[in-house]
């Protein structure tokens, strides 16, 4: 999770700072998981868990697609065609949400910023993620001064004031997608290598490690046959969430002027342009990247909540036993926190 | 469950404690803006002891139904003055607050001509490097100092002495200055390191302080002029307030006391000045001259321009450079970018009203067909020009760019319009060695002269220029030195027929200023962009 | 307790003087805050001499070994934006108006979200549940500046109920508090809402119920204050967002002259001194919130060993 920290002080054992982290993530939000059955059976009867599927699922196809079903160029401008109406509004198909001051035709322009954001979005993942993970595990299994020193430097840059310092470091090297996707990533990688350790740490506590670690099993073994199995889960979800908070944030640095610049596209950037010049105009320009953009992320944050009971069989019981007795309990996520 | 209320316990109690601290802080921070609100009042003379906080629009309303003389005016500009020192810093808001507080030796009219200001009539000149002023009589400084020539020769020295300490931001508009001296108590010389045509406009440029104040280097904390408004309060990051000079030498100003407010985006100023909370806006973007009750435009003094490399790679063949001149439709970005605020540039970079503008000049047409022709005759139509601009620092910047990148690429070019941070930028910028095919610049013709553009982007040794044709530094150069000012015009002119004629750039428009008026001011906004509050009137 | 301070106030100031170091090398080594000084006119040489006058063209090293010794009194040098004046009092005059903007926008936090909280826990899976849970997720899914300009454009843009830019803080600071805490009550309701639900599903629950207990003292004392440990931890925490990141994007949206926006003024001059002075007091205040935080843990519950 996003949380800054500071919460060491509670953790009785490593088990319980796995909990916390989980506890970050908000309690659980309603779903309605009607049965056991494949992943796929229970996503189709939950039915925002589904909606946000194949929204997110689109949006991927319609960004992946974006060169070739763009109506034009999203930096082509026409401003003899600036300000065309949508279609709905008595436009042509030509720019069927119409265009803004430029000309620039605004489908092609969401197309391409949906673009930016789910790239920037996957690669810090994936960079963040890597790079947490790789900490995590080194600390968790060598313990002693090297986990010491790790950690250190985990709760010493998780206490960093990251998006101050996100948009220094592109105000010095300027905005392009490899570095914010850089900048970010160096910013994010912290709670992964958190959570890995505390797996590493409680699986290792287990009968089954303990006694494969007697028996002689060399370390690598350990980690690729016992460890990555325990951690599958709530990194996925971890990534999930990070995917959410990190799309927020390239948005928010782009929006300061601090991130994605010209001729990228970038929602932020976009809302950030439309908000100087048409606060007073033509609203609409401010509204869809807006809306385009929270609903990206709601879809993420309501898909990462159905993950997190569907993957999680500790969850779907609790889930089923609470839809028994009446009462409610699912995972809300805590994604959305910006930076 | 038996210590279940003494847990409730602490939780209030620690929730309250975080909430007491914020609450605290708040409130301190509640203090400092409600006394704030309390010396807007005393200044408007209104209720000043009233305890609650009010804007001073609505001050300006509760006077004008009491049917009091008195009469403020808030002003809101783009950004805070980043000094109150009249010497330092080169920087809009400062002028905008200062100008008010202190005076220049010359003035202009509305129109930008020179006129007597401090000095009684325009300086003669003693010889080449000399000049001579005499001074107004009966002039005080807020303090009750007198002005004379003692004020003068010290804030001249002051200039002097910054800038050989490298501590003041103006030295490009009075490097030329030597030093000054007293003749008699009324009467002062300017001495300039060499012949300097522009003395006049820079002595219209520089604030006079009182003799006692020169002697320091940092007098951002004092503000003492001999101007219409004296320095009352400032709040910093919120306000600055000013009050009537009694003592003013010139005719009463009509209000009687300023507030000036800083609010950098556009959006705030215009529903400040909806709501009645301001009265005057500066930067207003044309396209939202109908959200304010009224709008008042004048043309400004930067014409945003395209520097072409003209030594090599694509632009270096001047059909090229005629091509990328012709395949811009002006006037369109006049009326969509700029929604009718900036006029086209006559293919030259200066406007009518200043010297060395050459009437014979023409902006090029809009003639998509026949850049497409010369493109291909020059043989380099499909490939790659690249412009290296920037966004946010001049009107509509970005989208000015952009919209010249759609143009060429109609034309037939591949466009890398990079748009860099402005940091970034200005290292292109001040890059003396290698030179981007394009590069962006707003062009501002400080002093209402030609000057600066001249030695800046036309002259091959200036900062920021794109040839290497020494015909036109020597002419420049010979401008520079020239004391007469028809000889000046003259050369002037030829200089922007030379670069028009060989398409140096591409010249693009003039943005004007606009600033938005509440219903209750009255003004006409100067040539000059300066704020003078002395000019304006306000009705209840 | 008074060791585990300690050690916790050591470690603050690890976390505060590697963020100086970092920001003082990165900003050495890569920016130049003349750049922005100076008009654009002005010559290579002029630029140059600046440089020389601030202390630019020395080694780093040396730099840093006076920039050391400075802070050691509290010195961070003057601002070369807010031209002449000491760093460390910009950020002072700035600093107030932030800690309001967050102390409104924690209050309206509060003020909203334990209500929320509790009413949707009164019928878990109802409809008020439903659509509080579903409007907490928007809240939370919402960019600010997003959220901010749609509060701009309907209440200040066309109801003009409220007025945007510096002011006093009925009209001016309600929107933007209110943008800050949106979000936060989104995060802060789940979190009463499981609680209670928790709680209300124990059988000593029950128990009170069945002994006739009223409902609303079944709330508030015994459910109330099993949320109160990841409440109060929770609040810390949007505290800490709020000053060290949020209060950027909602100052720049909504031209309230606080930190934030000071911070993105800073940065976008290069202002080295200015820099180095916000992040300092950000990262301070952010060590000892966190402090707090834990210390409130322990207070609220005995069994919290802080180790």
């Amino acid at each position: 999770m996003t949380a800054p920290d500071g919460y060491t002080a509670q953790h009785a054992d490593e088990d319980e700072a796995l909990h916390q982290e989980e506890a970050l993530q908000g309690r659980p939000y309603e779903l309605a998981v009607v049965q056991h059955g494949g992943l796929f059976r229970d996503l189709i009867s939950d039915k925002l868990g589904i909606a946000s599927f194949i929204f997110l699922v689109t949006l991927i196809a319609a960004a992946a697609l974006a060169p070739w079903i763009a109506p034009e160029s999203p930096t082509q401008g026409n401003l003899s065609n600036a300000f065309a109406s949508p279609v709905w509004h008595g436009g042509t198909w030509r720019n069927p949400v119409g265009t803004d001051w430029q000309g620039y035709d605004l489908l092609s322009r969401l197309l391409y910023g949906a673009r930016t954001s789910l790239i920037i979005g996957v690669l810090v993942v994936v960079l963040a993620g890597t790079f947490g993970v790789l900490i995590g595990l080194l600390a968790g299994y060598k313990g002693g001064r090297a986990d010491r020193w790790l950690m250190g430097w985990v709760d010493v840059q998780i206490s960093f004031p990251g998006l101050l310092l996100a948009m220094l470091l592109i105000a010095l090297v300027g905005g392009s997608v490899l570095s914010v996707t850089i900048i970010l990533a160096i910013n994010g990688w912290m709670v992964y290598a958190r959570m890995t350790r505390g797996v590493v740490l409680s699986v290792r506590e287990r009968p089954f490690v303990e006694a494969a670690e007697m028996m002689g099993c060399r370390p690598r073994r350990v980690v690729f046959h016992h460890i990555l199995p325990n951690l599958s889960t709530p990194l996925v979800t971890l990534a999930v969430l990070e995917f959410a908070r990190i799309i927020l944030a390239e948005a928010a640095l782009s929006f300061l002027g601090l991130g994605i610049q010209y001729p990228t596209v970038s929602w932020g950037l976009d809302i950030a342009r439309a908000g100087d010049h048409e606060l007073f105009g033509n609203q609409w320009l401010i509204i869809y990247p807006g809306l385009l953009l929270s609903l990206t992320v709601l879809s993420v944050n309501l898909l990462s909540s159905w993950l997190r009971v569907a993957a999680d069989p500790q969850e779907r019981e609790k889930r089923f036993a609470s839809r028994a007795s009446g009462t409610v309990s699912g995972a809300a996520g805590g994604g959305g926190a910006g930076l | 469950m038996r210590n279940g209320g003494s847990t409730l316990r602490k939780l209030t109690g620690v929730l309250g404690t975080l909430l007491a601290l914020s609450l605290v802080a708040a409130a301190c921070g509640g203090d400092d803006s409600s006394t704030s609100g309390g010396t807007a009042g005393t200044s408007a003379g209104t209720n000043g002891s009233s305890p609650t906080t009010e804007e001073s629009g609505a001050v300006g309303t509760t006077v004008a139904t009491t049917g009091e003389a008195a009469e403020s005016i808030s002003i809101v500009l783009g950004s805070e003055p980043t000094s109150l020192d009249p010497h330092l810093v080169d920087d809009g808001g400062e002028r905008a607050v200062n100008n008010n507080i202190y005076e220049t030796l010359l003035f202009r009219t509305a129109d930008g001509v020179l006129e007597p200001g401090l000095a009684v009539a325009l300086p003669t000149q003693v010889d080449e490097l000399t000049w001579e002023f005499s001074l107004r009589e009966g002039v005080t400084f807020h303090d009750g100092t007198p002005f004379d020539s003692a004020a003068v020769v010290a804030s001249i020295e002051r200039m002097v002495r910054l800038i050989g300490a490298e501590t003041t931001d103006n030295a490009g508009y009075f490097s030329p200055l030597a030093r000054a001296e007293a003749v008699d108590p009324m009467t002062v010389r300017v001495l300039t390191s060499a012949p300097d045509g522009l003395l006049p406009s820079r002595m219209n440029w520089l604030r006079i302080v009182s003799a006692d104040a020169a002697a320091s280097d940092d007098i951002t904390d004092a503000p003492n002029g001999t101007g219409p408004y004296r320095f009352v309060s400032r709040e910093v990051g919120v306000a600055i307030e000013l009050e009537r000079n009694d003592a003013y030498w010139g005719a009463e100003p009509d209000v009687d006391a300023i507030t000036f407010g800083f609010v950098p985006e556009a959006g705030t100023r215009i529903a400040g000045v909806q709501s009645g909370a301001y009265d005057l806006m500066v930067n207003l973007s044309a396209n939202d001259r109908e959200a304010v009750p009224n709008a008042a435009q004048v043309a400004g003094i930067e014409h945003p321009i395209l520097i072409l490399n003209t030594v090599e790679g694509i632009t270096a063949d001047v059909k090229v450079r005629q091509a990328l001149n012709l395949a811009v439709d002006k006037q369109a970005i006049v009326d969509a970018i700029y929604g009718g605020g900036a006029t086209v540039d006559a293919g030259q970079v200066l406007s009518e009203t200043i010297l060395g503008f050459n009437d014979s000049l023409e902006a090029f047409p809009y003639d998509p067909d026949q850049a497409k022709q010369l493109l291909e005759e020059a043989g380099v139509a499909g490939q790659t020009i690249q412009i290296i601009g920037e966004s946010g620092r001049w009107v509509n910047d970005g989208d000015l760019l952009e919209a010249v990148a759609s143009y060429w690429t109609a034309a037939g070019l591949q466009v890398d319009l990079q748009i860099l941070e402005f940091s970034e930028w200005l290292d292109v910028f001040f890059d003396t060695e290698s030179q981007p095919d394009v590069l962006f610049v707003s062009t501002s013709l400080d002093l209402l002269d030609p000057d600066k553009a001249a030695t800046s982007i036309h002259s091959m040794n200036g900062l920021a220029s794109g040839n290497d044709d020494a015909e036109l530094a020597a002419m420049i150069d010979e401008a520079r030195s020239e004391l007469d000012a028809n000889r000046r015009d003259e050369l002037y002119q030829q200089i922007m027929a030379s670069a028009n004629e060989k398409a140096y750039f591409v010249w693009l428009v003039n943005t004007a200023d606009i600033y938005g008026l509440g219903d209750r001011v009255t003004w006409t906004p100067r040539i000059d962009g300066l704020l003078l509050v002395k000019e304006m009137s306000v009705s209840g | 307790m008074g060791r585990y301070i300690a050690r916790r106030l050591v470690q603050g100031l690890v976390v505060i003087l590697g963020v100086s170091i970092f920001v003082f090398v990165i900003t050495r080594v890569v920016g130049d805050p003349v750049k922005f000084m100076l008009p654009l006119s002005a010559s290579a040489e002029e630029r140059d001499a600046r440089r020389e006058v601030l202390g630019l063209n020395d080694s780093i090293p040396i730099q840093f070994g006076r920039f050391a010794g400075d802070l050691a009194h509290l010195d961070l040098g003057e601002s070369t934006y807010v031209r002449g004046e000491p760093a460390l009092d910009v950020v002072f005059d700035y600093l107030p108006r932030t800690i309001q903007l967050v102390a409104l926008g924690m209050l309206l936090a509060v003020v909203g979200s334990i209500p929320l909280g509790v009413l949707a826990s009164r019928k878990p899976g109802g409809l008020v549940d439903r659509v509080l849970t579903t409007l907490s997720l928007i809240g939370l899914s919402m960019p600010q500046f997003f959220l901010g300009y749609i509060l701009l454009i309907a209440f200040t843009v066309k109801l003009q109920w409220f007025e945007s830019g510096p002011g006093p803080w009925r009209t001016h600071l309600v929107l933007p508090a209110l943008c800050m805490a949106l979000p936060a009550i989104g995060r802060l309701a789940i979190v009463v809402r499981s609680a209670m639900i928790d709680e209300l599903n124990t059988q000593y629950v029950k128990v009170a119920r069945a002994k006739g207990l009223s409902q609303r003292r079944i709330l508030g004392v015994h459910a109330l204050r099993n949320a109160g440990i990841p409440y109060v931890t929770l609040l810390g925490w949007e505290m800490i967002r709020a000053l060290a990141g949020y209060s950027v994007v909602v100052e720049s949206v909504f031209n309230w002259p606080g930190l934030g926006f000071m911070a993105k003024t800073a940065i976008q001059h290069q202002d080295f001194y200015l820099i180095q002075a916000i992040v300092l007091v950000v990262a301070v205040i952010v060590v000892l919130l966190n402090i707090s935080i834990d210390i409130a843990y322990k207070a609220l519950d005995p069994r919290v060993k802080l180790s």
